[in-house]
């Protein structure tokens, strides 16, 4: 079969390794690019190499990036004072989204683990630590996400970070907007509960 | 709650069974190794999802086959549910009325089942770690918002443990996850006592009318008290931590002390005394259900007719309210054998299979 052939299985393991896929679709993927027109299978593979080459992770903020540094550290409009901190790159664009906040990021690329191995040296807050001092940042946000190892890693940046000068904040948590209160799952509604704050 | 079908296919030496028992005592008879303890126990793990028997799916696999199947069908006071439990070499999938469940924990709490089996001496004999496991897991079934806490209690406590085992500890580090380990072990100290203060008056009850007069007292044995402040303790005790390499204190080291007649049961209890205390704590979580919800949960009796002589087992059942669905294995195979005094539906079970006497 043709599956079984060398090269189209690195080709379906390739495929394998991206977030979301199962094996199923690796080969439903694979036997696409196998019959479709040729030309779309090496604008695939050019496309991939090239994007590859273009984008970089920002040497200030470890964001994604096609300039270094990224279009929002050299932007001097945004808030140099306020450092949003997000675990990987897509909480970054989330943020930037939403369109309302106006201050920088650092893009951690992981979060305190043990069970995985992953410590602070891992997480480079070295270069944290120095961006703070050195761009004189006055808050730091701290929105990673709301897991076990995401509150962790807020509370030891929080130990880190807080007093002299700099004051660490953590995003909140509850109720998505717009969405009822029965479509929230219990943890979200215990935690929403415990978040409450008068009006 | 009454359980109305059960079919399964492929768990352990049963063949395929559909099984409809009668509204309040069913008689499941047959030999020893013929499947009885089997059927409760698919029961159990449709409800649950966990075997009283083993940890390990595979062992719940008939010899030769790939996978399982249970459908169980039930009904309560204000709805059906239909639970359906599907294992196939590795990959394990339950439903609630036809919806795929996302957590496979999130079947607690749908269908309450009680089952007492011989295993459940250790209640009493063996160590802390199965009486925390008898709370949590009859907690999580009553509220949802304790299985949340116990899932990030466990979650944290393993995180922290690693950490731990690490050469060289950080205490800012260690630290980090405190605060969080705090607010869910508080949340299971606070519903343990509660929980426990309850049961231990309903065993109470229980052990005095099983075993004429005599008294059972279960009280609960937290590492540390209810109200005092864990994410003080957790930094106090970080040192000691850091010797032991884990984390000496908190909820994870909570037992239950049971005494009769003043004497700790575990060692100074009889064999009878030993068994009839722990099907005491099942018949005061069994009313507990009951005054929680409304209504009795299903109620399985393994082999109690070997673990009781004839007197406690004439008491067991004039304390069970008739209202109760209880199914019941004995390996007395003569129908007319009864020492219940009440009316039984009957079943014969023979080499994996089911039929009605």
């Amino acid at each position: 079969m043709v599956l079984d052939a060398p090269s189209v299985q690195r080709l379906v393991e390739a495929f394998r390794r991206l977030p979301g896929i199962g094996k199923r679709t690796a080969e439903r993927l694979a036997l696409h690019v196998l019959t479709a027109p040729a030309d779309e299978a090496v604008l695939l593979s050019e496309s991939v190499k090239e994007a590859r080459a273009a984008i970089t992770t920002c040497s200030r903020c470890g964001n994604l990036t096609d300039i270094n540094p990224c279009a929002i550290c050299s932007d001097d409009r945004r808030d140099a004072k306020t450092l949003c901190i997000v675990e990987r790159p897509a909480g970054a664009m989330a943020i930037e989204k939403g369109g309302t906040y106006k201050g920088r990021y650092h893009v951690l690329h992981g979060v305190l683990n043990p069970l995985e191995g992953i410590g602070p040296s891992e997480l480079r807050l070295d270069r944290l630590y120095k961006r703070i001092q050195d761009e004189g940042v006055r808050e730091v946000i701290v929105a990673t996400n709301a897991t076990a190892e995401g509150e962790a890693t807020a509370m030891y940046l929080s130990g880190q970070l807080d007093g002299d000068d700099v004051k660490v904040t953590r995003i909140a948590h509850g109720v998505p907007m717009g969405g009822g209160l029965e479509f929230a799952d219990d943890a979200t509604l215990t935690h929403a509960l415990q978040g409450r704050r008068s009006v | 709650m009454h359980l109305r079908r059960l079919q399964c296919d492929g768990f352990r030496c049963l063949k395929a069974i559909d099984f409809s028992p009668g509204d309040g005592l069913t008689f499941l008879r047959g030999k020893n190794a013929q499947g009885k303890t089997s059927v409760l126990e698919s029961i159990l793990y449709a409800a649950t999802s966990k075997s009283h028997r083993t940890n390990t799916e595979r062992d719940l696999v008939g010899k030769d086959g790939d996978g399982f199947r249970i459908a169980v069908d039930t009904q309560g006071l204000e709805r059906s549910v239909k639970l359906e439990a599907f294992w196939r070499q590795g990959i394990k999938r339950f439903k609630v009325n036809g919806v795929a469940l996302e957590r496979v924990s999130d079947i607690l709490g749908h269908v309450s089942i009680i089952l007492f089996s011989p295993e459940d001496t250790a209640l009493v004999r063996g160590g802390a770690s199965v009486r925390r496991a008898f709370m949590d897991m009859e907690l999580s079934q009553l509220s949802p918002v304790y299985l949340n806490a116990l899932q990030d209690y466990r979650k944290a406590l393993r995180q922290r443990n690693e950490l731990l085992r690490q050469p060289r500890v950080s205490r800012d580090l260690l630290e980090a996850w405190d605060p969080q380990l705090a607010r869910a072990g508080s949340e299971l100290i606070t519903q343990r006592a509660a929980y426990l203060e309850e049961l231990s008056e309903l065993a109470q009850e229980a052990y005095r009318t099983l075993s004429d007069g005599e008294a059972l007292r279960a009280a609960y044995k937290p590492d540390v008290e209810p109200g005092e402040d864990l994410d003080d303790l957790f930094r106090q005790s970080a040192d000691n931590d850091i010797r032991r390499r884990q984390t000496t204190r908190g909820p994870h080291r909570d037992d239950i002390t049971l005494t009769i007649e003043g004497q700790p049961a575990r060692s100074h209890g009889s064999q009878g005394q030993q068994k009839t205390a722990a099907l005491c704590l099942r018949l005061a979580d069994l009313e507990l259900v009951k005054r929680r919800n409304g209504e009795y949960p299903v109620l399985m009796l393994d082999e109690v007719f070997s673990e009781l002589d004839a007197e406690r087992v004439r008491r067991l059942f004039e304390y069970i309210d008739p209202e109760v669905q209880c199914i019941v294995t004995t390996t007395e195979t003569n129908p007319a054998w009864n020492p219940t005094g009440r009316h039984a539906t009957q079943f014969l079970m023979e080499a994996g299979q089911l039929r009605p006497i």
